[in-house]
């Protein structure tokens, strides 16, 4: 096939073309948007969903789900952002924070894959133990006075407005994009949410293949709860609180079906722009931000029924064109024509 | 031909959780006597009864093989349509309250055909609900001429009393409406044809669509159950706190969820219980209120020991149900039986 | 038979297999071996085995004693399908197992540890080689189970399989597919490569094995060259070894039908998705066969006429009501119920208990109490057809999925019965159940055509056609062009019009 025709035919074209279009119109109801500053600022700002996205999107593609990442989020946070209060060097602190990632990912994966529990449901429990220790770590109260330099950090730039933490997500996701695309290994995520029984019969780790992506996605996590802590400068009890939703809303904006096995990393870092700008874009719209939620489920809600309704019909022509050509009429009308 | 009959199975997960129940009274009860006072356990429900109204209903979306993750967005939604449609727009109260159900019920219906009609995923058809019942309270609540993070207050007497008046002097009335509301469920769901339809429904929807039951109806009306229980919730939550915000309730879905799952609801669909949901909801709701009080564990805090309850129960069940570990268990029994009968004879 | 065979080493070898789960056993000691070129024909009921063997020998499932050798070395036993692929062993299952989202090409080198070009090279050769033609960029999901079969086949070969399991594999298949399928096979059997031919079609054997095996509760009762036995034989090695042919010497004109009386179910130019231009007529106590191979539009006929699909055209009158086009609910209602083909998918509530299961189709009537459901309704029904059919249940509760395979056909005729049918619509009653389970199946029937309830009986087993059918239509390409009466309703009669030789048929 044409390369630059699979390009456009891909799910997360549409998703970027949305994106696009979003910008655009904004720009034309309101000029004073299209300056460099807006735009990357769009882009500056979801570098936190971005990562937890990705990390999400791992485990969407096995056919499973993560709920915890809110909350792996929020007591890595905690967790770096008082070493660091505390004086500890970077280096140690981040180290420390995504090896509790790993951790997580470890946990999750083992209730998911190994012990065959619903992911949506452990997850879900792992989420409120994880809330708890947050509190247990803090005593309820916030991490705060983090070293001037770990927040300031946040807001250098490095190619034109946009932040390193931002070019640095970006890097990272085109890495794994090409590392899942170009691997052998890579597929294996698909194709264990494609089609776990078939993944079995050919020869790939199914359980080692979830465990994996579990892991991915706790190691995200963390990177996102470290990257949270030094833009907002400061950790609640009640940091990543719905990241998981958001995250989850993402994904499914950049054309990841929950059912898995379709979708890119790509997909879900542009949805993940998508859900930080709408508020944003809002405000320039002459919208207050109380219209966000709304309007986010609005969008939401339209491209899944959408999607699911254009599958169906696909499918049903399908199947129906398959019975047709078997009966006697529609093999004289094929030769007929 | 023999009779055959109905027999009770031997393991039973609604006695476990009574069990649990029991548990969590000898140990609370024993540790601090204040734990059994009627007044106090009474008042105690105040704080986790929209999650075992809603819990209960929501059973009948997880039996169908659906979640329904929006319902705690509806919450929000009912009430501040009381507090608005009674304050600005001077509906009479009960007016209002009946707006705020037919709101409601209208969102659980269309996120309910989306999920039927239009074969979505039930989890992303109500996590975009959530997003926009939530949105939509907040746009009610500008429709106000309170700012929206004082709540409206204010509300009449006749609307403050379904949560103040107490039957018996003792049971809150909301308590009451829990109580008819679980029978309702239980009636519905175990002993009505509607009930039957939404267990086959949830086991083999392909089946029960040979069997000549409308699939899509039934799955639809469960969304709208749960959407409506979500607003009862919303009202009583509005009476008892006598302020109508556009954000109550929005941290619940998780507790709803925990205790629908721990009520032996299979999350697959085709089983699950009324009875087991309410017992689990209320074992979550003693344990929160519980903790503190006779352990001074902060309130804070209490996310760990439901995550563990959650966690344990789900691994436990997972290997309750592998074969290698049934058939381990088997040889294990063996084993000792057949120990105890040598040394029986070892003994004689 | 086979071509190029040297008497060696067989290829595989499978030595006194042992195998439980839980504390169920399911292999009892099996032998078998498998010389290369060799298509070994693998025959049995449902939970016979085969499956549970054939997994084993994968490496999805480990057995608990005896050896497996291939080429003579011991198959070293590691959970995970690795190290049997390594081998040279490859399984297309029932099922295809395809990733519907990825593209033929990406279906058939996943897995594999070479570079992606030489891969693709060779997969082109291969193809060409075999002469078969595939997109390699279409999407796994648009393709016929045929050309997903020919994409795991692929996957097989790519493998340098020397021995290919194939399960089932014309049970989803059109006419022309398992031509071209079986044509595959023989080139691969040239080519020495071995194949276990997993199969519940007798007819099949004598066409492409080379030998055959059948497996019965866990254990093999019959193995060696085809050539050695006749089909009688096979048919005994299947049933149980007290079990008794169950003969019924002229079932047909016990009653003699009334062809005067009005029709119970006419079907006018009946067409839909699948079928076309169909015209029947079925009357009060008859039991109307219609035979034709999978995929000649049976089904879709049925499920269209019971409300599951659009209607083309043409019209459906029952009792003289023209219930065209109606929902299940009203088709039901009306005196229609079907017995759908594919049980596991649309027949039975595994994790619901046998009364609820009986019940499911007659809920919407009155019988069953109008706002809550009447208990003692329900038990009466399922005990009357737990009776009637002999059904073994440990009771009202027991779930339905615990049940054998022909319990579980009883409890769904025993569903559709309950809403007081005046006609029924079997779609393959006895498929997948034992010999012992289809002789209560075909005494149920007959017990039915006593009552008066009219019975259209879908079915691609032209000996159960002959034994129970008043009359006979054959559907051929979703028409039907063909009608048989009594003792025109014979084997090569059906077999013919089935596959579209004969036309017309004798008609009285």
């Amino acid at each position: 096939m044409n390369r630059t025709k699979k390009i456009f035919k891909a799910r997360e074209m549409t998703s970027f073309l949305f994106l696009m279009g979003l910008f655009i119109i904004v720009g034309i109801l309101n000029p004073s948007f299209m300056s460099v500053n807006n735009v990357a600022a769009c882009f500056n700002t979801s570098v936190v969903y971005t990562l937890v996205a990705v990390g999400m999107a791992f485990t969407i593609f096995v056919g499973e789900i993560d709920v915890s990442v809110g909350s792996n989020l929020g007591f890595v946070a905690t967790v770096v952002g008082s070493l660091l209060r505390d004086g500890a060097n970077w280096g140690f602190a981040f180290t420390v924070g995504i090896i509790i990632g790993i951790i997580i990912g470890l946990i999750n994966g083992w209730g998911v894959a190994i012990m065959k529990v619903p992911s949506l449901i452990f997850t879900l429990g792992t989420n409120g133990i994880l809330r708890g220790m947050m509190y247990i770590y803090t005593g309820g109260a916030w991490v705060e006075n983090l070293p001037k330099s770990f927040k300031d950090f946040s807001a250098v730039t490095l190619i034109g407005k946009f932040t390193v933490y931002y070019c640095c997500a970006v890097i990272l996701v085109v890495l794994i994009h090409m590392a899942l695309t170009r691997t052998r290994r890579g597929r294996y995520f698909w194709a264990v949410g494609d089609n776990a029984g078939g993944a079995e019969l050919v020869g790939i780790p199914v359980v080692r293949t979830k465990v994996m992506a579990y892991v991915i996605c706790g190691i995200l996590s963390a990177a996102a709860g470290i990257i949270f802590c030094s833009r907002i400068g400061f950790v609640t009890s009640a940091s990543g609180n719905g990241y998981e939703m958001k995250a989850v809303a993402a994904c499914v904006l950049g054309g990841i079906s929950l059912s898995g096995g379709v979708g890119t990393v790509i997909g879900a870092a542009i949805g993940a722009v998508i859900m930080a700008s709408i508020s944003y874009l809002l405000v320039f719209m002459g919208f207050s931000s109380n219209y966000d939620n709304a309007i986010t489920g609005i969008i939401l809600i339209t491209i899944v029924v959408f999607d699911a309704l254009m599958q169906r019909r696909a499918a049903v022509k399908n199947r129906r064109a398959r019975l047709v050509a078997r009966t006697a009429a529609g093999t004289a009308k094929e030769a007929g024509e | 031909m023999k009779n055959l009959t109905k027999k009770r199975p031997a393991f039973n997960w609604t006695a476990f959780l009574v069990l649990l129940l029991i548990l969590e009274f000898v140990i609370f009860g024993g540790t601090n006597a204040k734990f059994l006072k009627p007044a106090l356990l009474m008042t105690s429900a105040n704080d986790f009864l929209p999650i075992c109204i809603i819990s209960i209903f929501v059973t009948f979306v997880m039996i169908t093989g659906g979640i329904d993750i929006q319902v705690a967005s509806i919450i929000g939604l009912t009430s501040i349509i009381i507090g608005v449609a009674w304050q600005d727009f001077g509906l009479n109260i009960w007016a209002a309250v009946l707006v705020a159900i037919l709101v409601a019920a209208a969102g659980g219906a269309l996120s309910g055909f989306f999920v039927a009609y239009c074969g979505v995923q039930a989890m992303v058809v109500t996590l975009g609900g959530s997003f926009l019942y939530s949105g939509l309270a907040l746009l009610v609540s500008t429709l106000s001429s309170t700012e929206s993070y004082q709540g409206i207050s204010g509300f009449p007497a006749s609307f403050r009393w379904i949560t103040k008046y107490k039957v018996f002097g003792v049971v809150p009335f909301q308590i009451c409406i829990f109580l008819v509301l679980l029978v309702i469920a239980y009636l519905l769901l175990h002993k009505t044809k509607y009930g039957r339809k939404v267990f086959l429904v949830g086991v083999n929807q392909s089946a029960a669509e040979y069997s000549g039951i409308n699939s899509r109806r039934i799955i639809m009306s469960t969304y709208i159950l749960s959407a409506v229980s979500a607003a009862i919730a919303g009202v009583i939550l509005t009476s008892y706190l006598g302020t109508a915000k556009s954000d109550l309730g929005s941290g619940l879905t998780m507790n709803i969820i925990t205790a629908v799952v721990l009520g032996g609801t299979l999350s697959t669909g085709g089983k699950g219980s009324a009875i087991g949901t309410a017992l689990a909801a209320v074992i979550i709701g003693l344990l929160r209120f519980g903790m503190p009080l006779c352990f001074k564990v902060n309130t804070q805090y209490l996310d760990i020991p439901i995550g563990v309850l959650l966690v344990v129960v789900v691994v436990g069940r997972s290997l309750a149900g592998n074969p290698n570990v049934i058939a381990k268990f088997a040889k294990m029994k063996e084993r000792f039986k057949g120990g105890s009968a040598k040394s029986g004879s070892a003994e004689a | 038979m086979s071509g190029t065979e040297e008497k060696a080493a067989p290829l595989l070898s499978i030595r006194n297999v042992y195998k439980s789960f839980g504390l169920n056993e399911v292999l009892k000691g099996i032998d078998m071996d498998v010389m290369h070129g060799e298509v070994l024909a693998l025959i049995g009921g449902n939970g016979a085995g085969k499956s549970t063997l054939m997994k084993i020998i994968m490496g999805i499932y480990t057995h608990d004693k005896g050896e497996l050798l291939f080429h003579g070395e011991e198959i070293v036993q590691t959970r995970g399908t690795a190290a049997a692929l390594a081998k040279g062993i490859y399984m297309v299952p029932q099922e295809p197992l395809l990733f519907p989202n990825m593209t033929v090409e990406e279906n058939i080198l996943i897995g594999f540890t070479q570079s992606k070009a030489e891969l693709h090279k060779e997969l082109v050769e291969t193809m060409e080689e075999i002469g078969w033609n595939l997109d390699l960029s279409r999407k796994a999901s648009s393709l016929s189970i045929a050309e997903q079969q020919l994409v795991e086949i692929l996957r097989g070969i790519l493998r340098h399989a020397q021995l290919l399991i194939l399960d089932e594999p014309t049970s989803a298949l059109t006419f022309d597919e398992v031509k071209s399928l079986f044509r595959c096979v023989s080139d691969l059997q040239a080519k020495g490569i071995g194949i276990i031919y997993i199969t519940h079609r007798l007819a099949e054997v004598f066409e492409i094995a080379t030998h055959v095996a059948i497996m019965r509760d866990g254990m093999i009762t019959i193995q060696g060259p085809v050539g050695g036995f006749t089909r009688e034989d096979l048919v005994k090695g299947l049933l149980p070894p007290d079990a008794e042919m169950t003969k019924h010497a002229g079932a047909v004109s016990v009653k003699n039908v009334d062809y005067s009386a009005a029709p119970v179910l006419e079907l006018k130019n009946f067409s839909g998705y699948g079928f076309s231009d169909i015209s029947l007529k079925v009357y009060p106590g008859e039991i109307l066969g219609v035979a034709g191979v999978v995929g000649a539009g049976r089904t879709e006929m049925a499920t269209t006429i019971f409300g599951m699909d659009k209607v083309l055209g043409g019209s459906v009158l029952l009792g003289g009501a023209d219930i065209t086009g109606r929902k299940t609910k009203q088709v039901i209602a009306a005196g229609l119920n079907y017995v759908p083909e594919d049980r596991h998918l649309n027949g039975l509530f595994k994790i619901c208990d046998v009364a609820a299961n009986t019940t499911s189709s007659a809920l919407f009537s009155k019988m069953m109490g109008s706002l809550f459901l009447n208990r003692k309704a329900e038990h009466d029904v399922t005990q009357k057809y737990v009776d009637s059919f002999r059904t073994k249940v440990t009771g009202h509760d027991q779930l339905a999925g615990s049940l054998s395979g022909g319990n579980q056909q009883k409890i769904v005729i025993g569903r559709s019965l309950s809403t007081t049918p005046k006609i029924v619509i079997l779609d393959e009653p006895t498929r997948g159940i034992d010999a012992a389970a289809r002789g209560d199946v075909y005494s149920i029937i007959h017990q039915l055509r006593e009552e008066g309830v009219s019975i259209l009986l879908i079915s691609s087993d032209m000996e159960e056609i002959m034994e129970l059918a008043d009359r006979a239509v054959t559907m051929y390409q979703g028409r039907i062009n063909a009608e048989f009466r009594n003792d025109d309703i014979n084997q090569d009669n059906l077999m013919a019009a089935s596959f579209g030789i004969l036309e017309g048929g004798a008609d009285a």
